[in-house]
């Protein structure tokens, strides 16, 4: 029912007989278009803008002949060539390495952020005030600046313990975990000074350690930012080409942007399989839209409704 | 079950801020204590320093027989409740109760069986599957209640439990707390700024104002026998008129005028305040409660001293009619009348225009209206005196 329309009455008052008073929601002051299209005008604008370039990626990946100058938006042509392409190279390694460091570098930032933000947030300690000041102003400078630091320090490790160097995963999640830590920790800090300290103070007294606070109590409570750190956390790692580029050159290491970036890099082949990348790209975004659609339940309000009185 | 003695317990912030001042309170096994004072007085400081969330600066604070300044909450065997209930939001109402025993790694059939005597007691049982947001302010209240003595802890530290709750609902739990601690005989410390709680709950009342303990003592005694004029504003309502009178001889007797009227000071009371005599002379801070005022044309005593004024408000309360009346008498002006204005925030208001007002309680049968000429007649034995400067009471 739309109560934009102005002769819908949404009241009945007067006894029986008499003719009902009608009370009209929305007195039409300035036109249907002024109230309504406009904001539909505009949000249709901005879907338009946001859909059209993955329409195009998927109508290539869908096109057999898709070189970069023949995609059109509308396929000619329809068949699952690309794909098939895809899955017979070196597209699946890629896939799940992507996978894995997206995985774990968001979980387990998801996991130290949420630690530094409990302290931060519910402890006084020395320290506090420059560490968090000290959080914000590192992770004001990119982190592609230290590239060449990154890169010299990494060719040392490389040596010496060479499973967490050059061509690993857990090289390359170590470094998303420093890169994301101070994002994290700010927002989840601001999340965590939300939830009533009468709570920690609670379940003190009821006997629960830090450690048990800490999961039992404010972690239940922190979910939203929880997921929604979880799902920045992995969309930028699953997505990161620079620092992969640089430090997975092995074609079985490379993670998926890595190794499609490699199909379209070379100037001769890069117009000839462009349609393999577009069903990569496609391929690729599957887990972010699962991921998103599995932890959007957990990004609610109100979890904390009930503690203290409000 | 313990007893909680303070001996000259300290509470200094880093930032030099000296919240409470060497309290010592000897509290009794079982005994009901309402630490009591403005807001800012430092009363839910101290309770915090006995809960273990706040660190004592200095002195020492036991329960039973251990000296626990330096334990933790959860090795003092206390339990608190807050003044927002604290309740567990993503957890039922068991669960919630059940809590502190679960941490406590208990038997599941012992928890259970705990958690349905408390409920029990608290008429809990429907609710316990709901989450704390499906309950009303009142059945928050008791959750939190329940979480507190289903541990069977040695002391309760309630912090204003009830001051998020409607008048009804406070009335009706302000018993029902004193009901379960009368039935379970735990020591219980309880916070509150409202000085009705305190007279009607506990068996004795600790009075602080700005970190300092004021009074204590049982409810009534500190009605009764307020020690300075912090006290006495602080106890009652409505609080203890005051005026200032001077002190004068007559014969034997001792004799004090204010408000127009000259008093004669009983023998009883004079004997009782051997250090009003000598104040000869001189002002003193006159004090009389409410009830101790009553319509002249009613009173039974003709002897009495009477004020004559003008009727300026009239409350009709059904058993009572409280009236106010201006005094020709100037309004005592310490430290502590400063202190009750700010709790209840008056300190702005400009004395020519608040006058020096009094607040009477006649009897229902009084017919007194705006505007009518009175005479009141005053009883003499409960007048009380304290000095202007010190604002103590005079006594010996």
């Amino acid at each position: 029912m739309t109560t934009t329309t102005s002769d819908v009455p949404v009241a009945t008052r007067g006894a029986e007989g008499d003719p009902p008073e009608v009370a009209r929601l929305g007195s039409a002051k300035g036109g249907w278009f002024r109230r309504t299209g406009l904001s539909h005008l505009v949000g249709i604008l901005a879907l338009a803008f946001s859909i059209f370039p993955i329409l195009f990626v998927v109508s290539a990946s869908f096109n057999p002949t898709g070189t970069l100058s023949s995609s059109t938006l509308i396929p000619r042509e329809f068949s699952l060539a690309n794909y098939q392409d895809l899955f017979s190279g070196s597209f699946p390694r890629w896939f799940v390495n992507s996978l894995i460091i997206a995985s774990i570098s968001a979980a387990v930032s998801m996991l130290i952020s949420a630690c530094a933000a409990f302290a931060f947030s519910r402890f006084r300690f020395m320290g506090r005030r420059p560490g968090l000041i000290g959080l914000l102003l590192v992770q004001m400078f990119p982190q592609f600046l230290a590239i060449v630091a990154l890169y010299l320090m990494f060719a040392n490790i490389t040596e010496l313990w060479p499973s967490i160097g050059f061509n690993t995963a857990a090289g390359l999640i170590i470094l998303y975990l420093g890169g994301a830590l101070g994002v994290n920790t700010w927002l989840m800090k601001g999340f965590f000074d939300t939830i009533p300290k009468d709570l920690d103070e609670s379940a003190k007294i009821d006997g629960a350690t830090h450690f048990q606070v800490f999961f039992g109590i404010i972690l239940p409570l922190v979910a939203p930012i929880l997921a929604i750190t979880g799902l920045l956390g992995f969309i930028g790692a699953i997505n990161e080409f620079l620092i992969a580029s640089v430090f997975l050159r092995q074609d079985d290491s490379k993670t998926a942007a890595v190794g499609l970036y490699g199909l379209i890099a070379d100037p001769l082949t890069k117009n000839a399989q462009f349609g393999e990348f577009a069903a990569g790209a496609v391929v690729l975004a599957i887990p972010t839209v699962a991921l998103f659609m599995y932890l959007q339940r957990y990004i609610v309000g109100g979890l904390t409704a009930g503690a203290v009185k409000g | 079950m313990a007893e909680v003695v303070l001996d000259k317990v300290n509470k200094q912030y880093d930032n030099g801020f000296h919240a409470v001042k060497d309290l010592s309170i000897d509290i009794a096994d079982g005994e009901f204590i309402v630490l009591v004072g403005p807001s800012g007085c430092g009363k839910s400081t101290a309770l915090r320093m006995i809960a273990g969330l706040e660190d004592i600066s200095t002195g020492t604070l036991t329960i039973g027989d251990r000296v626990v300044n330096t334990l933790s909450s959860r090795e003092r065997d206390i339990a608190m409740v807050f003044q927002s209930y604290a309740l567990y939001p993503h957890m039922s109402v068991a669960d919630n109760i059940a809590y502190g025993l679960k941490i406590r790694r208990m038997d599941k059939a012992a928890i259970q069986e705990r958690v349905k005597r408390a409920a029990d007691m608290l008429e809990l049982g429907p609710l316990l599957d709901r989450k704390p947001k499906q309950l009303s302010g009142g059945q928050r209240q008791r959750v939190a209640m329940g979480r507190a003595i289903v541990r069977e802890p040695q002391v309760f530290l309630m912090d204003e439990p009830l001051s998020n709750l409607d008048a009804k609902l406070r009335v009706q739990m302000r018993a029902e707390i004193a009901q379960v601690q009368r039935d379970l005989n735990v020591t219980t410390i309880y916070v509150t700024h409202d000085q009705t709680e305190a007279m009607t709950m506990g068996d004795r009342v600790a009075l602080m104002k700005a970190g300092v303990l004021q009074q204590l003592g049982a409810p009534q005694h500190l009605y009764d026998h307020p020690d300075n004029i912090f006290v006495a504003g602080f106890i009652g309502s409505p609080p203890m008129n005051m005026a200032v009178g001077r002190v004068g001889r007559s014969g034997s007797g001792v004799t004090v005028g204010f408000g127009g009227a000259t008093v004669q000071v009983p023998e009883s009371v004079a004997s009782e305040r051997p250090a009003l005599a000598s104040y000869d002379g001189r002002d003193v801070a006159v004090g009389v409660r409410s009830e101790d005022m009553e319509d002249a044309s009613l009173s039974r005593d003709p002897g009495r001293p009477r004020l004559t004024t003008t009727v300026s408000l009239t409350e009709a309360l059904g058993s009572e009619i409280v009236v106010h009346f201006p005094v020709e008498a100037a309004r005592v002006v310490t430290e502590d009348t400063r202190a009750l204005e700010e709790d209840a925030g008056t300190e702005d208001v400009p004395a020519t225009h608040a006058g020096n007002t009094w607040v009477a309680s006649f009897s229902p049968r009084s017919r007194v209206r705006p505007g009518d000429t009175v005479e009141i007649a005053i009883d003499p034995e409960r007048l009380h005196f304290f000095d202007t400067e010190t604002g103590l009471a005079i006594r010996d």
